[in-house]
């Protein structure tokens, strides 16, 4: 029915009108009213006096045609009545025009025409156009908003004709002098659009020419907001070389009117450094190139800026302070147990108690005890006196629980070195490589001028213990996030380089690398870990988990940078086996996150919908093939295949056969293009919606790998934006009969909560804790994901998307991808020896705060409304950014879809987008209101 | 409370007691289940499927843009479905998974009414024959659908829910919708220009061209009311509208929403606007809204009062609470100045179009419309009425042509004189007027 009345709505007036009109024929006549009668008599008149052979007479009759279309005035459902009473003639006035000689009535006589044609023209003739462009180019708003729009729309055909022309070098003269008259025309229809509420239509003509630079001759600072508003969305949705065009527009707009950091928001939509450092550079007002560092600061990224005081701000040295304000400010100081997470009284217990094993129960309470208090520096475990807790983890725990001192003391490098320090000289093996780890994991994010982790870590990279070294190494990754530092790559680059290296430790280090070098298409590093999956032996790749991370390293190289992946994807193509095809994906899926294309989302859907094991006679025994090294791992190729093994046997009971096959598939390239439909698609919101919807196919009718890619992609598309649709379905998976599918949607659920203490998501976990209270593995996920929920007790996002939802932060975006490749194999990797992996998420934690400060950068408590944030653009006047709004003091909570605006006048914020750090100026116009 | 009525017995040892107790306090309320509530029916089921809304209305490049990636999802979602459907056809595997879940029901079912949900999985429930029981639900049961008070199905032996009769709309409701459009159109309408305007503008447009309201940056008016001495054509406007339109076109007379048992009638305006929400976009006509849309006063007797409430919860429709949608009203009446004040402020009612006695060039317009059809003698002289300085709405003048049409028939001619028109005009007249023969002053 919508379609229908769409349908009708396109011509409908029209339509409407020609067939009354059509019906009334006959008694036309006695129809009209005398004022109508009169005015059709009059016009037919001047329609006869037009054609006049005198020049002077045909001019006069002209002149009253045109003042009396300009003046009628017309009602919204009907065509103006001169217009209906001329069009009997315009088949007559357009002979005319052919044959007559005098130009300025001819003239006058296009312009007639051209109105004309706007009713009378057919379907693709641009009659209309044909007649303006040898009509007078005056004031072209004199014929009302409709006559100009339908003009826009002819010179967007005409364009696309001539251009088309061009290239077939088909009388390029003539069609080179059209289009200079038609530019003419177009730069009188630009500030009109501008002049009348509709920018829109400016940005869209202009497009339409591709000249779309022309507009920033008429921005100004009302209309700019507006314009970027626009073309910031238009950018999401138009192919990949013309968004950068869009922006690079945008921000020129926002230069000339001076809008600095918007401007740097603009530019880092595009990731575009080199533009951020210029506009910094350029800026003359010191508080804007403070704002602006704090916009970077939050990107994670610290070019090298003439401002040597920017560097402070830039390397987040003001983030652990402020943020340990605003828990003072929330009251939410005080540590919290990992008890107080879980509230075991709350769940059900069903029949008897577990007789869990202890130490796992332990670990999982290390990680949440991580999660909750991040960045606090106070827990009751870890950071008490006797260090009692760390010895209650066996092994591969002690690490965990070493390094989640790291995750405590986040940001805060000065004080936390001195804690970290004693364990650095531990006896044990264990507490000394998590102590590493530890080290590392404190500078992710922030940055310090001694750059303490260097220091401390490369002297562990000689460790003779393969373990101390992979903690330095990973250490050094999360330390130096995107942050390309090349002492690193000295040190990392041999390790992945050696083919004689243990591969785990050469994994790492790829790992680390496309961390520390994430989205920079760093060749060497590239050519580097490309090199060392095409040397290695297949057989021993595909036995060790831990070698999807050169794949990931490589991955991470091209996050978010599109087509630079070409050569290195052709490359994947010729390794071999099922590695060959999971680098591949994992190249794929990560250099196209976030642009949202859609030729890639239909790839990734189509293999999505494969069933390499659907005939079944023959794949039996392939499956059986594939899986015997894996399933007979030699003895030293480490407890990940091992663990596969036993997974496969112990799945066997309970899950279905397909289930069991696709267990000894370490490298599952159908899951990761799974998840990776996400990846590309989160880039804007309906991709992101549309994606979630496609789910529900590739559950009905996917594999058993869609399947268990299904949870991570809705975790990816929903990160700590716990929407109902996507808790509901995760709840849904999370009781599924195959183990990984529950797992990952457990966890899922975790990060779609992760950081907002959701009650919802709390409940549901509270349930499944219950549900599997017999499953060790299962309720450690679950204990995890708890602790996500309630990461930095509420505090804290883990959304790579910041500043509006628009700004793609690599770093955050890199941490999410190596998350979900973890995942891929939980029962290798996080049940077995390597769970410290799950610190990998604390590069995409920021705190999601509005914190105000003065020019002095010290805090300034101001009240701001918050509320749900309302898609403004297009809309004319001045509409509500948001709804449901409450009013608090700074500084405040906001939610990933929340924005604030403020709500005095007193202030002027330096920065439109109010996250994060924002400089308050005094507004010279406030007039405080008078006092009784 | 939930948990606490299904928790077992078995953490009685002194030690949990006393836990227990310390805990207490701490109790948190788990937070509702959100299944099982009384709801809109509009939110059941089908929200998964539904299309993210584009923003903005204006015809603009980004709409464009926008809507072509919708599109882009939507056929990579066909041909992902195309090319499983091919490799195995959804019908085997439905069939397979419905004789799955016919085992799991089991045969006979029996019919029960769900009195109170537990938890999500848990209900109590009634059979016909009187005792409740408290049951599971089993998980293939669509629990959104269910609340308190719907008809289900249940397992013959463990009374188990094992599905739910769908509840359909209101049969009085159904009978409202104009499924076949009335022959009268615009064409059928003499003068009324501005009228017809005016109605298009509220009504119509809104449907047709959303975007033309944002632009200006406005909401489209929600309704009109028509009101005019009788016969003056507002019926049949709304006739034409119904006709012109391809919206859902409800109609009711004022009188239908007086019901006879108390709270029918508000409960019938609700069924009306639920349905109209639901076929959305959609125009509801109320005819004689007269009938319970007069003035409010202190009503003694039970049945004004009810009258009185049914017109509150119209009220309460007409703007309320929730926002209608793509819903217009259109509300026809004679006596406009009997109605409450409260339905006709700006908001709920933003136009009110009079339709006034037709004018010289009207009737003139009405009596052809009404003799086109007819063979007419050659002395007829239709300007003698059309001239004439009698009140004729256009209602009159049907009622003369049809009048005169019979006279003529009496005396068993095919054509109409012009002294059967003088004839039938004093006779429509007279009877107008209450039976005094015109001229005549008493």
């Amino acid at each position: 029915m919508n379609v229908d009345l769409a349908a009708a709505g396109k011509g409908g007036a029209k339509d409407a009108k020609g067939k009354k009109d059509g019906k009334k024929k006959k008694d036309e006549a006695d129809d009209l009213s005398p004022e109508d009668a009169k005015l059709k008599a009059d016009l037919d008149l001047l329609a006869e006096r037009a054609l006049d052979a005198d020049a002077g007479v045909q001019k006069a009759a002209l002149d009253a045609m045109i003042n009396e279309i300009r003046s009628s005035t017309s009602s919204m459902t009907s065509v103006p009545k001169p217009l209906k009473f001329l069009r009997p003639h315009y088949a007559v006035l357009k002979a005319a025009f052919a044959t007559c000689s005098n130009q300025a009535n001819k003239t006058l006589m296009a312009d007639v025409l051209s109105v004309l044609a706007m009713t009378m023209g057919g379907e693709g003739e641009r009659e209309s156009l044909k007649f303006k462009l040898q009509g007078s180019i005056d004031d072209i708003g004199t014929w009302g908003h409709e006559y100009v729009r339908n003009l826009s729309g002819e010179i967007a055909a005409e364009y696309e004709e001539l251009t088309a022309d061009k290239a077939a070098a088909v009388n390029v003269d003539s069609a080179s002098g059209t289009l200079g008259s038609v530019f003419l025309l177009i730069r009188q229809m630009v500030p009109f659009f501008m002049k009348h509420n509709s920018e829109p239509e400016a940005v869209d003509l202009l497009m339409e020419v591709e000249s779309l630079h022309e507009i920033i001759n008429h921005v100004d600072p009302a209309n700019c907001t507006r314009i970027c508003l626009y073309l910031e969305q238009v950018s999401r949705y138009v192919p990949e070389p013309d968004d950068r065009k869009v922006i690079a527009t945008a921000i020129a707009c926002l230069r000339k009117v001076g809008k600095v950091t918007e401007a740097v928001r603009f530019a880092l939509l595009i990731g575009d450094i080199d533009l951020v450092v210029e506009i910094i550079n350029s800026c003359d007002d010191p508080s804007l190139r403070k704002q602006a560092a704090f916009l970077l600061s939050r990107q994670g990224v610290r070019p090298e800026l003439k401002d040597e005081s920017l560097a402070d701000i830039c390397a987040g040295s003001l983030l652990s302070e402020n943020y340990l304000n605003l828990a003072r400010e929330l009251d939410v100081v005080e540590p919290k147990l990992p008890e107080d997470i879980f509230k075991t009284y709350l769940e059900r217990k069903g029949g008897a108690l577990s007789n869990f094993d202890s130490a796992r129960q332990n670990l999982a309470s290390t990680f949440v005890n991580a999660f909750v208090n991040a960045g606090y520096g106070a827990d009751k475990l870890m950071l008490t006196e006797g260090n009692k807790w760390l010895y209650k983890n066996k092994e591969h725990g002690m690490m965990s629980a070493a390094a989640s001192l790291g995750v405590l003391l986040l940001w805060d490098v000065d004080n936390g070195l001195t804690q970290i320090d004693k364990f650095l000289y531990s006896t044990d093996n264990y507490i000394k490589a998590g102590a590493l780890l530890a080290v590392g994991l404190l500078n992710t994010g922030v940055r310090n001028e001694c750059d303490p982790a260097l220091a401390l870590l490369a002297e562990h990279l000689e460790s003779s213990n393969a373990m101390m070294k992979i903690a330095a190494i990973f250490g050094l990754g999360m330390a130096y996030v995107g942050s390309q530092k090349e002492e690193v790559l000295e040190m990392l680059l041999p390790i992945v380089a050696d083919t004689d290296a243990p591969l785990d430790v050469a994994s790492f280090a790829a790992l680390a690398l496309g961390l520390v070098f994430v989205g920079s298409c760093h060749e060497d590093v590239c050519q580097c870990v490309m090199a060392a999956l095409m040397e290695r032996e297949q057989s021993a790749l595909e036995a060790q988990s831990l070698a999807r991370f050169l794949c990931v390293g490589a991955g991470l190289l091209y996050l978010g940078k599109q087509s630079a992946v070409d050569v290195t994807l052709e490359l994947s193509k010729t390794i071999p086996g099922r590695i060959g095809e999971y680098c591949e994906r994992t190249l794929e899926t990560c250099a196209y996150m976030g642009s949202g294309n859609v030729l890639k989302v239909q790839r990734l859907m189509a293999m999505t919908g494969e069933h390499p094991d659907a005939p079944a006679p023959l794949t039996a025994v392939e499956g059986a093939a594939e899986g015997a090294p894996a399933a007979a791992p030699p003895p030293a190729a480490g407890a990940a295949a091992a663990g596969a093994g036993a997974g496969a046997a112990s799945a066997g009971g309970g899950a279905s056969t397909a289930a069991v096959k696709a267990e000894d598939k370490l490298f599952d390239a159908q899951t990761v293009a799974t998840f990776g439909i996400a990846l590309v698609a989160m880039g804007e919101e309906f991709g992101a919606q549309m994606a979630h919807r496609s789910f529900g196919h590739m559950l009905q009718y996917g594999d058993v790998s869609a399947r268990r890619g299904v949870p991570l992609a809705v975790g990816l598309l929903h990160a700590s934006v716990p929407k109902q649709e996507a808790v509901d379905l995760l709840s849904k998976l999370s009781h599924d009969p195959d183990v990984p599918t529950a797992t990952n949607s457990i966890l899922a659920m975790g990060l779609v909560g992760a950081g907002t203490n959701n009650s919802r998501v709390a409940n549901n976990l509270r349930a499944l804790a219950s549900y599997y209270s017999k499953e060790a593995g299962l309720l450690f996920a679950v204990r995890v994901a708890q602790g996500l929920l309630h990461a930095g007790k509420g505090l804290l996002g883990f959304n790579a998307y910041h500043s509006g939802r628009a700004v793609f932060c690599p770093n955050a975006g890199a941490a999410l991808v190596t998350l979900m490749h973890v995942l891929l194999d939980f029962k290798g990797l996080i049940l077995g020896k390597h769970h410290y992996l799950l610190y990998v998420l604390i590069a995409a934690a920021a705190p999601r705060m509005l914190i105000t400060v003065d020019e002095e950068l010290k805090p300034l408590p101001v009240s701001v409304r918050v509320g749900t944030a309302v898609d403004i653009v297009g809309l004319a006047g001045k509409p509500k950014s948001i709804t449901g709004f409450q009013t608090h003091q700074t500084p405040v909570l906001l939610g990933h879809e929340d924005r604030a605006e403020l709500a005095t006048d007193e202030y002027l914020p330096l920065h439109s987008t109010l996250e994060g750090f924002i400089i308050l100026k005094k507004n010279p116009e406030y007039v405080a209101p008078a006092k009784e | 409370m939930g948990q606490n009525q299904s928790g077992l017995p078995g953490q009685q040892d002194p030690n949990a007691q006393k836990e227990k107790e310390k805990k207490a306090k701490k109790y948190e309320q788990p937070a509702p289940t959100r299944i099982g509530k009384k709801k809109k029916k509009k939110a059941s089921g089908i929200q998964e499927s539904k299309l993210p809304v584009v923003v903005p209305h204006t015809k603009c490049k980004l709409k464009l843009l926008k809507l072509e990636r919708v599109k882009d999802y939507l056929l990579m979602e066909e041909e992902f479905i195309q090319n499983q459907e091919r490799l195995r056809p959804a019908e085997e595997k439905t069939q397979e998974e419905r004789s799955k879940v016919d085992d799991l029901r089991g045969t006979p079912m029996g019919v029960g009414t769900l009195e109170e949900m537990i938890d999500d999985n848990h209900a109590i429930v009634s059979s016909s024959v009187g005792p409740e029981y408290y049951v599971n639900i089993m998980t293939f049961v669509d629990k959104d659908q269910i609340e308190p008070g719907c008809s289900i199905l249940m397992h013959n032996k463990v009374l188990s829910v094992v599905g739910l009769l769908a509840d359909d709309v209101d049969p009085m409701v159904s009978v409202m919708k104009v499924d076949k459009a009335p022959l009268e159109s615009y064409a059928d309408i003499g003068g009324l220009e501005s009228q017809i305007t005016e109605i298009k503008e509220a009504v119509e447009l809104p449907m047709t061209h959303p975007e033309l309201y944002e632009e200006v940056g406005i909401k489209p008016p929600k309704g009109v009311i028509l009101y005019g001495e009788p016969g003056t054509g507002k019926t049949l406007l709304a006739k034409a509208v119904a006709n012109h339109t391809s919206a859902t076109f409800l109609r009711v007379v004022g009188s239908e929403l007086i019901q006879k048992y108390l709270g029918d009638g508000p409960k019938l305006v609700r069924e009306l606007f639920r349905v109209a929400d639901e076929h959305a976009p959609s125009i509801v006509f109320i005819d004689e809204i007269d009938a319970v849309g007069t003035k409010r006063y202190d009503a003694t007797s039970g049945g004004e009062r009810e009258i009185q409430r049914t017109m509150l919860e119209l009220l309460n429709q007409l703007d309320g609470f929730d926002s209608r949608g793509d819903v217009k009203v259109i509300l026809a009446t004679n006596k406009i100045e009997s109605l409450d004040p409260a339905l006709l402020r700006p908001g709920r009612i933003d136009r009110k179009i009079e339709f006034p006695m037709p004018d010289v060039k009207t009737k003139r317009h009405i009596f052809g419309i009404h003799t086109t059809k007819m063979t007419l003698a050659d002395d007829v002289n239709l300007e003698e009425f059309v001239m004439s300085k009698d009140e004729l709405s256009g209602a009159d003048i049907k009622a003369i042509c049809t009048e005169a049409g019979l006279l003529a028939l009496r005396e068993r001619r095919m054509k109409v004189s012009q002294a059967e028109f003088r004839k039938a005009k004093e006779n429509v007249l007279y009877k107008k007027k209450g039976g005094h023969p015109e001229g005549l002053y008493l």
